[in-house]
């Protein structure tokens, strides 16, 4: 009998599910996602492109998004790549990046600035204990993106911006398209 | 955490001692009684021992302590247990609870209350009369809740922007349910008269759980904490009453086989 007994207590205890740890929050679980841009040729809108020694810098931010976090000096804040993500902000509806071509090249007329501002609205929706929430966005849709050189009467490096999702759920896709 | 641990070790050591302590009372204050001397005399000393069969009421005591010295838990709970046969008790505990878990990243209450039935079996083999338990057992747990979401942080894996701080908010989600199945190991001693102090671990594995709408049940009343998984821990600290109802007679295995 005692035997039975122990025997059922081993198999329910067999049923328990091994502790999973749950205090800190994995890597990969999806939260708030960033904006994926996506570079492509304005001669060529199927082929995408990459730009050259671009720096992405909020508005009134002191330093850019680092891209190359290996890198030293000024190099961390520079991308060649056809594609970057950049952080929206979950308190404002708003959110505006410079996006400077050729930066830090030492001949100015080489070096074109745009900027892009991103309009949204926001969502929190609960992920988890160890996570907390996420927000989620949605462009507007109007106006989604409004879209100046700076200074404004220089011409745009960017000639042309596409809103490929509007709904900003994951970053494994782009929402926008940037042709230049 | 680590000082409930602790907690939880030096408890399991003071039982251990006494029911050590109750082993050796026990044997000091045994007494051949009239009824067992005259079974004796008329039976060719065949040894009749009479065990107590009665409804154990009671309160647990780290439940109900835990309310002083902890501001976010309010709780108690009345366990009962009733001895079917030699081995076997029924057992139920009733409690509430209201408790407060500040994470880091969420703050949230949980209030309501559970019941759970089943069965304690006994593994102790008590000498002449000593009534104390050394069980395992099984129960079924069912719980009825409301969560109140109190305040809640972004995650952001890429704080450019700043972290913000924790948003206050007060979500209520009512009507919740979960139901569990528990294993129980634990034990009672016999302190003084029918006053038994004993304490138990529990080892719990969700059955359901009725979550909310775009929320989780991070804390279930009588399941408590949940974690990714089904699984579940508690503990109890208890002081029962035993309540004697009737005696049944038990001829001792040793006299039998003579």
């Amino acid at each position: 009998m005692k035997k039975r007994i122990l025997l059922l207590v081993v198999f329910i205890s067999s049923l328990f599910s091994s502790c999973e740890k749950d205090d800190v929050c994995d890597a990969n679980t999806i939260t708030t996602p960033r904006l994926v841009l996506t570079f492509y040729d304005i001669n060529n809108p199927s082929v995408l492109k990459t730009v050259t020694q671009l720096k992405v810098i909020g508005e009134d931010m002191d330093k850019g998004i680092i891209f190359s976090p290996n890198a030293t000096g000024e190099a961390k804040y520079l991308t060649s790549g056809s594609t970057i993500s950049i952080p929206l902000k979950v308190d404002q509806d708003i959110t505006t990046y410079n996006l400077t071509f050729n930066s830090g090249n030492t001949n100015p007329a080489l070096v074109f600035s745009d900027k892009i501002q991103i309009n949204y609205s926001r969502t929190n929706m609960f992920v988890s204990r160890a996570c907390g929430y996420k927000t989620n966005f949605s462009l507007k849709p109007t106006n989604p993106i409004i879209h100046n050189a700076v200074p404004t009467n220089n011409r745009k490096w960017i000639q042309y911006i596409s809103v490929e999702k509007s709904n900003i759920e994951n970053e494994n896709e782009t929402h926008l398209k940037l042709f230049f | 955490m680590k000082m409930k641990h602790i907690l939880n070790y030096f408890s399991s050591f003071c039982f251990l001692l006494i029911l050590n302590w109750a082993q050796a009372q026990e044997k000091v204050v045994v007494k051949p009684n009239l009824e067992t001397v005259a079974q004796e005399q008329s039976k060719d000393s065949i040894l009749v021992k009479k065990d107590r069969y009665g409804l154990r009421v009671g309160v647990d005591l780290f439940k109900l302590s835990r309310g002083f010295y902890d501001k976010n838990y309010k709780g108690v709970e009345l366990t009962g247990d009733f001895r079917w046969n030699k081995k076997y008790y029924l057992a139920a505990e009733l409690g509430n609870e209201n408790k407060t878990t500040e994470d880091d990243r969420l703050t949230t209450n949980s209030k309501g209350s559970y019941l759970k039935v089943g069965f304690d079996y006994n593994l102790y083999e008590n000498w002449l009369d000593m009534e104390n338990v050394i069980s395992v057992g099984l129960r079924y747990g069912l719980s009825t809740f409301s969560q109140e979401l109190n305040s809640y942080k972004i995650y952001n894996a890429h704080p450019y922007w700043g972290e913000l701080p924790s948003i206050p908010t007060s979500e209520k989600y009512n009507g919740l349910s979960a139901s569990w199945l528990e294993v129980v190991t634990g034990m009672k001693a016999k302190m003084f008269n029918n006053v038994f102090m004993g304490f138990s671990i529990q080892l719990k594995t969700l059955i359901s759980n009725k979550k909310p709408e775009g929320f989780d049940n991070l804390y279930i009343p009588g399941f408590n904490r949940t974690y990714n998984g089904n699984f579940g821990i508690g503990f109890n600290y208890s002081v029962t009453y035993f309540i004697p109802l009737y005696k049944k007679k038990v001829v001792s295995k040793l006299s039998a086989t003579d």
